[in-house]
């Protein structure tokens, strides 16, 4: 048993040398506000919020996939971290029902439309979507004009676009188009076979969309605009669809009834409404907000018509990837 | 079995079981229960739902072939490249020890989207070159398809094989190849009959850990799988939990529960076929030179195959990744994008905090976390291959119970668990869970050490009056410095690049590199993505030259 004494000690000397070297020491209560989010590349926002309050933001990025395993793992355990949440606001309603969020309305939130104020849960931008381009190989005029364009066989095996049999915010998409832009359903069925018969490529969710359009191997793809804000220079563009709008899923955020640091959460959602936050939001990351008179800094966009998609159930999100499964022959 | 053995054999079933039962436990329960944590009404609704899905059985034909075909790929390259570097007298061997062993350094997601801007069939770079020289109309190459799967998942499984087989292949005696070819047996023959058997059981086990891995893979399923429509296991598990917004990770382990089980008869089957242990001895106290083959004419060929290899499917794609990393945005190579080459993209890494903290977490966690992780797993393959008791079997199957699902779902069993204890959300829970996981990479390298050390050199020390310890640091452990080495080397090069983990066990402060690099995968921003895994190499090649050069000094000479 020498030996394993020895095992023993050695090892707790090495976890003792580690703790020592790499763990950071909490901050004191109300010096920090933890902020759990799915939405991408808001460090500029977390810097700005913490050079204005002097508390410290730290950012939280959990995929839309483990958001609610995670957020409900820990609450159950009476260790949620999290002093703000923010998501599709389809997971926070189901973080609400659950009693997660608590009903705090920031006074910044005055000057939001009402339909973005859900008793607690503030609506602040859409994950907006449309077609992505790219402008070195596409030509002026074959840029789609309509989204029914993109069932043109002129794109086959020229399209890149999320899997719609799994990725949500592309199936909620998928039927907004039926519900908010064509005329039938049987119009719309005609437009999902055509972009079918193109082909397309499938890749995992959004994040991976753009690559392939910029290097060339896809022409054009079903993503998001922001993308020609965050990887300028490439040579990306949106198609201008006429008398069509964009839509997305709406970008949620609330405070937890369990907010470690309340008053720090509350200052942090005050701070994310501002119309300073909102700009950084949509100068830095691209992402269309809420805030009146803030637009991304892409041509067209303030002109453009950007509407939330209706919120899909688990349930029906689960039956259209079925369907969209069939129709684009995924396997 | 003797009572210290015997003690041995259950405080390592002991450590071992804490590590590697509790999250899969929180796995069972969660594929039990309702709701979409491991607590909630006992249910088998899971089960049936994961179960009766009619594609499933299209999946794991998929999962099947890729799975056999890339570990094949990765065991034969392995013990090709194996065979020439630690037996031959190929020049270049230290250079191409190390490029055998690069693409485990290398994020597979970032190794996985090379080879697609490489091999695409629209504008693979390689493609468009074959088309220009060749004048072909059509790219002769597609890699997104099953044998693209295979080839690339094949090519990051090779160092995992590699670092299995080469310390087999070193303790190899050669007086038995000598003593075949002075019978008159040809070296083919003598390779078929004497070399491959002897080195059986660490080809098996590469094989079977090559398997298991390729059972958990999810980058290239992803990256290569998805755009080809194929669809294999972890993909699967991948579209059952991203569908919607309330991802049931429990129904994902239901099916989970299905590779756990493969795993465990794997190796089970493993044990048995490599039951007769004996056999495989060559390292008996007398008599143990572990010569050197001198190549005569076909030196140069076998050089020259083996740079070219080395350079098409290992360095080729890493210079697109340092290519990538100083490019603007994804652009294949021209005129226009060399002009357009810049480091803005290693500007932006190395000023970005989030970046330096994850370097400075994953190097303290893959340094001290593959010590502790040898440190366990010497203690543990002594007692699977010299004690082969019924315990020592219950050990083994232990170590791989968290290593044989798939990283999509071990890492919520991790949660599950962690978020009981005080440790959640610091880095011990990285450290704990990350020793937990890759345990077999340190156990396989070293078993196979330890089956060609016999058991007279122990024994002989102790008679001697020499205690365990004593014999186990003056005389066994220095022959198996070629296990340690590789083990040490596994296990670093993955805690450095853990992603599976690390991706819900992570929380500010206790940010890792793997963790950093997906979050510019899901930004889209490769170029800050290239510059950092480049890093992530960069470290890994300096810990994998240091551990080699310790090695050497306690290596037995070579004659």
């Amino acid at each position: 048993m020498k030996s394993a004494r020895w095992l023993f000690v050695f090892c707790a000397a090495l976890l003792l040398t580690v703790n020592t070297l790499g763990v950071e020491r909490s901050a004191a209560a109300e010096d920090k506000v933890a902020f759990y989010a799915n939405i991408t590349a808001i460090e500029p926002i977390m810097e700005a919020f913490t050079a204005a309050t002097g508390i410290k933001g730290e950012y939280t990025r959990i995929s839309t996939a483990k958001f609610l395993s995670t957020v409900f793992t820990e609450f159950e355990a009476g260790k949620l971290m999290a002093d703000v949440i923010q998501a599709p606001l389809p997971v926070l309603e189901m973080l609400k029902e659950k009693g997660v969020i608590s009903d705090y309305v920031s006074p910044e939130a005055a000057v939001y439309p009402d339909w973005a104020n859900k008793n607690g849960i503030q609506l602040f931008g859409i994950e907006y979507v449309g077609l992505i381009y790219n402008k070195e190989l596409v030509k002026p005029e074959d840029v789609p004009k309509r989204y029914q364009d993109l069932a043109d066989p002129k794109w086959k095996d020229r399209i890149v676009m999320a899997n719609p049999a799994s990725h949500a915010t592309t199936i909620c998409w998928l039927v907004g188009l039926k519900e908010n832009v064509f005329a039938s359903e049987a119009e719309w069925r005609e437009f999902l076979a055509g972009v079918a018969a193109n082909n397309p490529m499938f890749v995992a969710s959004f994040g991976p969309t753009p690559a392939p359009i910029e290097s060339g191997e896809k022409s054009i793809g079903i993503s998001m605009p922001k993308y020609i804000v965050t990887k300028a220079p490439a040579p990306l563009d949106w198609a201008r669809v006429e008398d069509q709008p964009l839509m997305g899923t709406p970008r949620a955020m609330g405070i937890s009834t369990k907010a470690p640091h309340p008053e720090a959460a509350k200052k942090f959602m005050d701070y994310w409404l501002s119309k300073e936050a909102m700009s950084l939001l949509a100068n830095k990351v691209g992402e269309y907000v809420l805030a009146p008179g803030v637009y991304p800094p892409i041509d067209g966009m303030d002109q453009a018509k950007v509407i939330p998609i209706r919120e899909l159930s688990d349930q029906e999100i689960a039956q259209w990837g079925e369907e969209f499964k069939k129709i684009f022959a995924v396997q | 079995m003797t009572g210290t053995h015997s003690k041995l054999t259950l405080l390592l079933i002991a450590i071992v079981g804490f590590l590697t039962v509790c999250p899969v436990v929180m796995l069972v329960f969660g594929s039990l229960s309702e709701g979409l944590t491991a607590t909630g009404t006992f249910t088998l609704a899971k089960y049936i739902d994961a179960y009766s899905d009619p594609e499933l059985l299209q999946v794991i034909w998929n999962t099947v072939i890729f799975v056999v075909g890339s570990s094949l790929t990765a065991t034969v390259l392995a013990l090709f490249l194996a065979y020439l570097n630690i037996r031959t007298n190929i020049p270049c061997k230290f250079i191409f020890g190390i490029i055998s062993i690069i693409p485990m350094m290398i994020p597979h997601i970032l190794f996985s989207v090379s080879w697609a801007l490489l091999l695409n069939p629209s504008n693979g770079i390689l493609n468009l070159i074959l088309k220009q020289v060749f004048f072909l109309d059509s790219s002769p190459f597609n890699i997104y398809s099953l044998p693209g799967m295979i080839l690339v998942e094949g090519l990051l499984d090779l160092p995992i094989a590699y670092l299995i087989i080469a310390p087999a292949m070193a303790a190899f005696d050669a007086s038995l190849e000598e003593s075949s070819r002075v019978c008159g047996a040809s070296t083919t023959k003598t390779i078929f009959r004497i070399t491959l058997p002897v080195l059986r059981p660490a080809i098996l086990a590469a094989f079977i850990l090559c398997v298991i891995r390729g059972l958990a893979s999810f980058a290239v399923p992803s990256v290569i799988g998805m755009p080809g429509r194929i669809y294999v296991l972890a993909t699967h598990l991948y579209e059952m939990v991203s569908t919607g917004f309330a991802a049931d990770y429990g129904k994902a382990a239901a099916v989970g529960m299905s590779v756990l089980v493969s795993s465990v008869i794997l190796i089970y089957l493993y044990r048995h076929l490599t039951s007769a242990g004996e056999k495989y001895v060559t390292i008996a106290g007398r008599g143990y030179k572990p010569t050197i083959i001198q190549l005569q004419r076909s030196k140069i060929p076998l050089f020259i195959i083996l740079g070219v290899l080395s350079f098409v499917l290992i360095v080729l794609p890493v210079i697109v990744l340092i290519y990538t990393s100083l490019v603007p945005y994804s652009m294949v190579p021209s005129a226009r994008a060399f002009s357009m080459m810049s480091l803005k993209h290693w500007i932006d890494v190395i000023n970005d905090p989030i970046s330096i903290l994850s370097l400075k977490n994953s190097l303290l966690l893959g340094v001290f976390g593959a010590t502790i992780g040898v440190v366990l797993s010497i203690f543990v393959a002594y007692v699977i291959v010299k004690v082969r008791t019924r315990s020592a079997g219950i050990l083994e199957s232990l170590s791989f119970l968290s290593f044989s699902f798939p990283g999509i779902v071990i890492g919520v069993g991790f949660m599950w668990f962690f978020v009981r204890t005080p440790l959640y959300a610091t880095i011990w829970a990285l450290l704990i869970g990350y020793i937990a996981t890759y345990l077999p990479y340190g156990i396989r390298p070293l078993s196979s050490a330890f089956v060609q050390i016999h058991n007279h050199l122990e024994e002989s020390s102790l008679v001697a009056g020499a205690s365990y310890l004593t014999t186990l640091r003056r005389i066994v452990i220095p022959l198996l410095v070629p296990g340690i080495v590789s083990g040490w080397v596994l296990m670093a090069t993955m805690f450095v690049r853990e992603l599976s983990l690390s991706v819900v066990l992570s929380r500010p402060g206790t940010e890792v590199l793997a963790v950093q690099i997906l979050r510019f995968s899901e930004d889209g921003l490769w170029g800050r993505l290239s510059a950092l895994g480049i890093m992530m190499i960069g470290i890994s090649t300096l810990l994998v030259i240091a551990v080699n050069l310790i090695g050497n000094r306690f290596r037995p000479p070579e004659s």
